[in-house]
């Protein structure tokens, strides 16, 4: 179950049949669980990144290959409604998408499009595990930025999809709210096994909440694993157009500085205080 | 990469057209139109259509691009012609005795039939075929004369309807591929600048024309982003389960909100952004303005508008001293 590309090409032209079109993807062959997984996306700008996530939407269809949603396959005629309720899609600033008279009004916008029963009281649900209960009533209008982009993510947690895919979620957020939306996702991973799918350009992000990390380049996926292996390659930024996380850039630089017995590859903020504390012992203390 | 009718028409060759001052051409565009709606002569049409065909090749333009615009006004041409050929009397030139019988009759109901059911078999050039099909029809009519008859009648094509509709069909062409011509040697940008200067006259009736020409420029420039941003919205609202292909009337009015409410949202604000982004970069509406574009009158416009207004002062003079053209 889950999404499941086999040899998938895409191409936003129609296809020639003389000419070869320019394809914008290219043999994806790709799994993606319906449980559990935090998969971060990383990928150059125009690498395929956003047609990738809009295919596992069905938004757009493949060329050629076979993609298969929830053991559906995707043609022209398939019925996409019940696959889209099952993968949910957060678009790039998704506050545009917002159009009711109230927050309340436009969570339960989803769920009633997909008839799931008590729209209202799903809304309610989510807007309290994203802690924005207290703005149920007023005019999305009024809301700042921050906020709406919690409101467009709770008209798709609306929906309960089992898969949650959102692209460039921190885009524009300030520090706070950034962490406390990631935390969110994070929540929704760990406690309701949600798969978690987002395209970021912030390495430290990838570094500290991903657990598996797809990089495409080019139309094509280069590289798909965890993040370990990934951030032990010597040449991130030659090869794949990627920096090494700020967590990784402090201790490399520790490590040469004081020639320190440091092992680099740390991906969260305790963690690399831990080996920090290892390497330095007592001295770092005063 | 744009779609738009609107834009991208601009085709970039190296010709005395492409060099010529957008004013010249702007008028003389209007003045030819008009000159051919003046003309009433076969021989002259097919002269200026000569004439018109010559000019395209001047401007080192492939001719394929013209035919863009003539493919949207085929099924205006053919009605017209249908029209013309059938509803003017005179001289007949052929005659079509038709009569509708039960045996054809059944035959033309089930090709109809089997037109309809054909759709999913063969998608492309659908009205070609359908008018192919409407053809035979009527050709059966006058072939197969078994069975009860039902009706007898007969039309006729005349030699006046096969002129008119002639002329008709060529003075469309014509002037379509003489607008085409301009749009497709103009910049949109500079096809503006020169309705600019044509239209600054008009300020003395009290008409802001700069402000307007700023408006329409900007109007145009915007529609591809607002069709990519409203392309951007459709998806999102897809994702949320909108389908805008189904559902009930009073769906169908909650689908289109959802499309209408955010686009008219992202317009507001663009235009706001857009405002102070031209104060900030000292734009003052009513200030007198210098273009990037600085339009010169050169010997070649001269001799150009010169050329064309002398043959509209010979058509009228020619049709003011009633000779047929």
């Amino acid at each position: 179950m889950g999404i499941n590309f086999s040899e998938v090409n895409f191409s936003y032209q129609k296809p020639k049949r003389r000419r070869a079109v320019v394809q914008t993807l290219h043999g994806i062959n790709l799994r993606i669980d319906d449980k559990g997984e935090f998969i971060a996306i990383v990928g150059h700008t125009g690498s395929g990144k956003s047609t990738l996530v809009q295919m596992m939407n069905a938004l757009l269809l493949p060329l050629s290959g076979r993609l298969e949603i929830f053991g559906t396959e995707i043609k022209k005629k398939t019925v996409l409604k019940p696959i889209r309720k099952r993968v949910g899609l957060v678009f790039q600033f998704p506050e545009y998408q917002i159009f009711e008279e109230t927050v309340l009004k436009d969570i339960a916008f989803g769920p009633k499009n997909f008839g799931l029963p008590d729209p209202e009281g799903r809304a309610r649900e989510v807007a309290e595990i994203m802690g924005i209960t207290d703005l149920l009533e007023r005019s999305p209008f009024t809301l700042s930025g921050g906020q709406l982009r919690k409101v467009a993510i709770c008209g798709i947690l609306a929906s309960n999809p089992e898969i949650l895919i959102l692209d460039e979620p921190t885009v524009g957020l300030d520090p706070f709210t950034k962490s406390e939306l990631l935390e969110l996702l994070k929540k929704l991973n760990r406690e309701y096994e949600k798969s978690i799918i987002i395209i970021t350009h912030d390495m430290d992000v990838v570094s500290e909440y991903a657990q598996r990390v797809i990089v495409l380049k080019e139309g094509g996926i280069v590289y798909d694993g965890d993040k370990k292996t990934l951030f032990k390659k010597e040449h991130l930024l030659e090869e794949y157009d990627l920096d090494y996380p700020e967590t990784m850039r402090i201790l490399k630089a520790l490590k040469e500085r004081f020639q320190a017995d440091i092992d680099i590859n740390q991906h969260s903020i305790e963690a690399t205080y831990q080996e920090i504390l290892k390497a330095f012992g007592e001295e770092d203390e005063h | 990469m744009n779609t738009n009718p609107v834009f991208g028409q601009y085709y970039h060759a190296d010709s005395w057209l492409h060099r010529l001052d957008p004013r010249t051409k702007i008028l003389g565009t209007i003045i030819i139109i008009i000159s051919l709606f003046l003309l009433n002569n076969l021989a002259v049409i097919v002269g200026a259509f000569g004439a018109t065909l010559v000019l395209i090749l001047s401007s080192k333009i492939p001719f394929t691009k013209f035919l863009r615009s003539l493919k949207m006004m085929t099924t205006l041409l053919l009605i017209t012609v249908v029209f013309q050929l059938f509803f003017n009397r005179g001289k007949i030139l052929a005659e079509f005795d038709f009569t509708l019988t039960t045996v054809n009759l059944a035959i033309g109901i089930a090709i109809l039939v089997l037109f309809f059911f054909s759709r999913k078999i063969i998608t492309k050039h659908r009205f070609f075929l359908f008018l192919a099909l409407l053809v035979f029809c009527f050709y059966l009519q006058t072939v197969v004369k078994s069975g009860k008859a039902l009706a007898n009648y007969s039309l006729a094509i005349y030699e006046e309807g096969l002129y008119t509709s002639l002329k008709v069909v060529l003075r469309i062409i014509t002037l379509l591929l003489i607008s085409s011509l301009l749009t497709l040697t103009t910049k949109p940008a500079d096809i503006n600048t020169g309705m600019e200067r044509l239209a600054k006259p008009l300020k003395y009736i009290g008409v802001k024309v700069s402000i307007l020409s700023m408006m329409i420029s900007i109007a145009l420039r915007f529609i591809p982003t607002l069709i990519n941003e409203a392309g951007r919205i459709l998806k999102a609202q897809a994702s949320r389960g909108v389908d805008f292909k189904e559902g009930k009337f009073m769906q169908k009015v909650t689908q289109i909100i959802s499309l209408l409410v955010p686009m008219f949202v992202i317009s507001y604000r663009r235009a706001y952004e857009l405002a102070d982004a031209m104060e900030a970069r000292g734009y003052v509406p009513d200030a007198e303005r210098t273009s990037i574009s600085l339009l010169k009158y050169r010997a070649r416009d001269y001799l150009t508008l010169l050329f064309v207004i002398l043959l509209f002062s010979a058509i009228i003079a020619l049709k003011v001293s009633d000779y047929a053209i």
